[in-house]
């Protein structure tokens, strides 16, 4: 046996095969138990021949080894071309569900604030008057303290008219400084139309501290307006009256729809009512047994609903507790 | 309130346009919610084609019975024809014309134009046209003395603009022409005039019996007298500033009460004191079972908290409020008693709200008028009067309790910069107080103006005042300066969220739905007094009713594969004032009791508690396919609940959070192989699941890895009555490599132990 022409062979044979079974007849017929070699190596006496025969049988193995590779690439390639897919088909995903829009306005709001190192507080919706009321400075005749206007449970006990109470509630429980937010149901004795419901959403923010000025009030809320609104957002305060702040600030939003120029959200003015804010009113600071001259804080108040409105286009407040899943699944 | 800008310009002399008055005390003052344009447009010489117009000639038209053909001298050379429909006038009227080519207020352009085959060369207008009053009736006749051809605007308000403003509840003051004016001269050191109003003599000696017997509902009654009053219509400049602060001219008597009011502020009332019996005026309370018949012809029961004044006999008006029909003033009266008084705020709105009769003078009363302002609001009137109706005054009255002493507030420039955040100069302070009438003396000793004696009474008030005149645009945007920072959620809020996003990320969609419900399955749930509406009764202790309605409405519109959940408030009666509000979570879901129950240990998963349910038994639960956990129920919803086949869960979450695990410790299952075996055990159809794996953990210890039933099944070869239920163990050692022996042993204690404890038999 020539093993320099049986190699040649037997090389050529192997890179020929063009299938796998091409290549498995070439392996058994050179590499087989019953082929040339083999049956050489069996019968090899001398050292130096078994040697040559040997790397020729390695070398061979290795040829047939990297043929295969080949060849079961290529097969996996054809296979894969044919395996063609229509990619635009839907996947196999179980549907999520979805938060309500008024749970997603709630959390970014709260992560605003928590950003901003602020707490947040769960407020009680049965009240007293004693905090809905007496402890945030509403006068013996203001119209809220009427069962025309809010919701009582008897004389003394009310559904929450704002989410206000609870500040009282934090100034007693705990030494300033305070930085919290509280977001909530609030009730008010309301007939359902399009802008208001009996129910809806608040978040309520107080910040006491030594120092607190006007100033700080309109850039934290700045920051929130931002962070709601969009980067571009400027406001102006105006002057108002409530009960529980002194002063009183009114804060407006420039329109993110129409960006100051004017349309109708916002009235043609420009600007975006929104909010109720102020700076803490001293009495608050007395019921609480705080020194004014010491503490000095701000507060505002929003309600989440018409943030929804606003941002999102909703025609109708009432949509908010219809529950219908055709517009609870597009946010 | 609206505030017409001419008139506006009668009290105060500023530089700054409409625009920048409008802006400025939209931030300062008041928020302006519209400047509007009233009347005949201001633009390219529109003026100029309103004349006066002197009627030389008027008869019917030759081919309409309804129509006048006139000739109207306008100042040219020749008359103008012009076709009218009124008949309130003839040959020699001074009356209002329009040109053709005018703009009128309506918008519309007037045309030359043929009526009826004769040709309109003009227009002769009404109050209503011009918009200076509501009267359609018939044409606005003018006095004589106008010449024809004289600028209409010469001699008639036509057109102004018009700021409404949004007063809030602690500015009553602003509710007039005149208040705001004072604030224009201090926003922008403009001169304020002197209030409106000429002092006059009375010309007799008549002083009206006035009793107040109330003087803490009525602090001040002040009554004139006036005789010889001839009741008409007012002149066309009254008519139209009322017209355009949005009231309706009635007569001139009426019309001047409401200008008075308007101008200053203080609601003032005429009665027709022919009509009070015995003359006199009683300002008391009701009496029980009092009625009286209001202006607008309502019958009023009167509740003895009801301040009403009165003549010697009965009551005659709602004090502040409205008067009444019977003291009318009419076209036939010619004694008038004005009443211009003063009512205690509380007291109106109470009474405003319980007759839901809300009047320009209510709102007045009820936010608090200067009582030092009825003087002054009844020398303007008497003024008018005397002017416009002829009146002769023949006496007044002033009777008065201990009206307030103006504030004296001590105050610290200092303390306005560090709570407004800017250093404003102390002069600057100064003058904006001085400004708004406040009397600053030496020290920062501050004397309140009888305006604002009710709302500001406090350093900090006047802090108010000098950041909204200094400009609240000019505080500069800043963030607290923080010594100590806390910002977290609490672990209950973070689990809150956790529980709302595992059950968002397992197909269910958040709902909110109402607090109140219409009915409660708690006996002892807390009922509204005065509910909202039967469907807004009470407060509710669960949240499955808001959630079955949520799923009806989906159902009704046709939504598919409905899962809905919601994480609330329920409320609890406590035995205390205040009810025990705790957080639940609810769900609901197409799908039967399966789907609940995944949900259920998708939530618990994401807690890392093991549920436990147990069977139980609910009214709205399927007998068969309701279990109770220690925080509360999940269930299939009994059939005639909601038609279907929907699962539902109630969890209360502080039960809930209690058992949830909040740091994980590391447990080895990863240094040595688990071994599995799957194991079929037949018992009778009682025995629960659950309590097969149960017992099965309890009988090999921490051993057991996991142990989960994996199938259920009835039929042949396995006997009537029975089941076999497959359970798929993991046995698990931290320690070593189990072996099968090992496996074997365990095995074994689970084989022995189902069996002594349900009867099972491990099937081959």
């Amino acid at each position: 046996m020539d093993p320099k022409a049986l190699e040649n062979e037997a090389r050529s044979a192997i890179a020929g095969a063009s299938t796998l079974s091409e290549l498995d007849e070439a392996r058994v017929r050179y590499l087989g138990r019953k082929s040339e070699l083999k049956q050489a190596l069996r019968e090899v006496r001398d050292p130096e021949t078994g040697r040559i025969l040997n790397s020729l049988r390695e070398e061979l193995e290795e040829q047939v080894a990297v043929r295969r590779g080949e060849l079961e690439r290529e097969d996996l390639d054809r296979r894969l071309t044919e395996e063609v897919l229509d990619v635009t088909l839907p996947g196999q995903a179980r549907p999520r569900g979805h938060l309500h829009l008024i749970t997603q306005i709630r959390r970014e709001v709260e992560d605003v604030f928590l950003g901003l190192g602020y707490s947040v507080v769960d407020g009680r919706e049965v009240e007293t008057t004693h905090y809905n009321f007496d402890g945030l400075n509403f006068p013996a005749d203001h119209p809220a303290r009427s069962p025309l206007q809010s919701v009582f449970l008897n004389g003394d006990v009310l559904l929450r008219t704002e989410t206000s109470p609870s500040q009282i509630r934090v100034m007693e429980q705990q030494p300033p400084p305070i930085y919290m937010v509280s977001l909530g149901r609030v009730y008010r004795r309301d007939t359902p139309d399009a802008t208001h419901t009996p129910v809806f959403h608040q978040v309520e923010g107080l910040a006491i501290d030594r120092g607190i000025t006007m100033g700080d009030l309109k850039g934290t809320l700045l920051h929130m307006m931002r962070a709601l609104f969009g980067e571009e957002r400027e406001m102006r305060f105006r002057t108002h009256d409530f009960p529980f702040t002194e002063p009183s600030l009114e804060p407006d939003v420039s329109c993110f729809l129409c960006d100051g120029v004017g349309c109708h959200v916002c009235r043609f003015s420009g600007w975006i009512e929104i909010a109720g804010s102020g700076m803490v009113d001293p009495a608050l600071f007395e019921f609480v047994g705080l020194d004014p001259e010491e503490w000095s804080g701000f507060a505002f108040g929003m309600g989440l609903e018409r943030v929804a409105m606003l941002r999102h286009g909703l025609p109708a407040l009432g949509m908010l507790w219809e529950n219908d899943l055709r517009l609870l699944s597009q946010f | 309130m609206k505030v017409p800008v001419s008139w506006l310009r009668e009290y105060v002399e500023v530089d700054a346009t409409t625009a920048e008055i409008a802006d400025r005390l939209a931030i300062a003052t008041g928020e302006v919610e519209r400047v509007s344009r009233r009347g005949v447009a201001d633009v390219d010489g529109n003026l100029g084609l309103y004349r006066v117009g002197r009627v030389l000639e008027a008869g019917k038209h030759p081919n309409a019975d309804r129509l006048q053909l006139c000739r109207v001298d306008v100042g040219e050379a020749e008359p103008r024809q012009i076709v009218c429909g009124a008949w309130n006038f003839g040959a020699g009227a001074t009356v209002a014309v329009a040109l053709p080519g005018a703009v009128l207020p309506d918008g519309r352009t007037l045309e030359r134009a043929k009526l009826r085959g004769a040709v309109s060369d003009g227009m002769i207008l009404s109050e209503k046209e011009l918009t200076i009053g509501e009267d359609h009736t018939g044409i606005l006749v003018l006095p004589e003395a106008w010449e024809p051809g004289t600028p209409l605007g010469d001699v008639l308000p036509l057109g102004d603009e018009v700021l409404e403003i949004e007063v809030t509840r602690n500015r009553p003051d602003c509710l007039s022409v005149y208040g705001i004016a004072r604030e224009v001269a201090a926003l922008f050191g403009g001169e304020l005039r002197l209030m409106p109003g000429a002092e006059r003599e009375p010309t007799g000696e008549e002083t009206p019996a006035v009793v107040v017997e109330d003087f803490e509902g009525c602090p001040r009654y002040i009554g004139c007298l006036f005789r010889d009053v001839r009741v008409g219509p007012s002149p066309a400049w009254l008519k139209s500033r009322i017209t355009a602060a949005g009231m309706r001219p009635i007569s001139n008597v009426v019309d001047v009460t409401n200008y008075a009011m308007l101008a200053l502020g203080n609601p003032l009332h005429a009665f027709d004191f022919d009509t009070l019996g015995g003359g006199r005026i009683v300002v008391r309370r009701a009496r029980p079972g009092e009625e009286f018949t209001s202006l607008d012809g309502v019958l009023r029961k009167l509740d003895p908290a009801d301040l009403v004044i009165a003549d010697a006999e009965r009551a005659i008006a709602f004090a502040g409020i409205m008067g009444g029909l019977d003291t009318e003033v009419a076209d036939g009266t010619t004694s008038v008693l004005l009443e211009a008084a003063n009512f205690e705020p509380g007291t109106i709105l109470w009474s405003s709200e319980r007759h839901s009769l809300r009047t320009e003078g209510s709102n007045r009363w009820e936010k608090g008028v200067d009582p030092y302002l009825a003087p002054h609001a009844a020398r303007l009137a008497t003024e008018l009067l005397l002017e416009l109706a002829g009146a002769r005054w023949t006496g007044d009255t002033d009777v008065r309790g201990d009206l307030p002493e103006r504030p004296v507030v001590s105050f610290r420039p200092e303390r306005a910069n560090r709570i407004v955040g800017v250093e404003i100069p102390e002069q600057e302070q100064k003058d904006a107080l001085v400004a708004l009438g406040y009397e600053v003396a030496r020290g920062w000793e501050v004397t309140v103006p009888t305006w604002r004696a009710r709302d500001t009474t406090r350093e900090i008030d006047l802090v108010e005042e000098v950041a909204r005149v200094h400009g609240l645009e000019k505080i500069p945007f800043t963030l607290p300066l923080r010594s100590a920072m806390d910002g977290r959620l609490s672990r209950d809020q973070r689990l809150r969220r956790l529980v709302e996003d595992s059950l968002v990320g397992a197909g269910f969609s958040e709902v909110y739905t109402l607090s109140l419900a219409g009915s409660d399955p708690h006996p002892g749930a807390l009922r509204l007094p005065d509910p909202l509406t039967s469907e807004h009764a009470v407060l509710r202790t669960t949240l499955l009713e808001g959630l079955v309605r949520a799923a009806r409405h989906n159902v009704n519109v046709g939504n598919e594969d409905v899962a809905l959940f919601e994480v609330a408030r329920v409320y609890l009666p406590s035995g205390d004032e205040l009810p025990d509000e705790r957080w639940h979570v609810g769900a609901v879901a197409a799908g039967g009791y399966a789907r609940a129950k995944g949900a259920l240990e998708t939530l618990y998963g994401a807690l890392r508690i093991e549920p436990r349910p147990e069977r139980t038994s609910e009214q709205f639960l399927h007998p068969g396919k309701a279990a109770r956990l220690e925080a509360g129920w999940v269930g299939e919803l009994h059939p005639t609940l909601l038609e279907g086949s929907w699962g539902a869960l109630e969890l209360d979450l502080p039960t809930l959070f209690a058992q949830a695990r909040e740091h994980v410790v590391y447990e080895d299952v990863i240094s040595y192989p688990a071994l599995r075996q799957d194991l079929a055990f037949v018992v009778d159809e009682e025995v629960l699941a659950g309590e097969l794996v149960a017992a099965a953990r309890e009988a090999v210890g921490r051993e057991l890895h996991e142990a989960r039933v994996f199938d259920v099944y009835r039929g042949d070869p396995i006997p009537a009555g029975k089941k076999s239920v497959a359970l798929h163990v993991a046995f698990l050692s931290p320690e070593r490599t189990l072996s099968d022996e090992d496996a074997r042993v365990l095995r074994e204690r689970i084989v022995t132990a189902l069996a002594e404890r349900f009867g099972a038999e491990l099937r081959s």
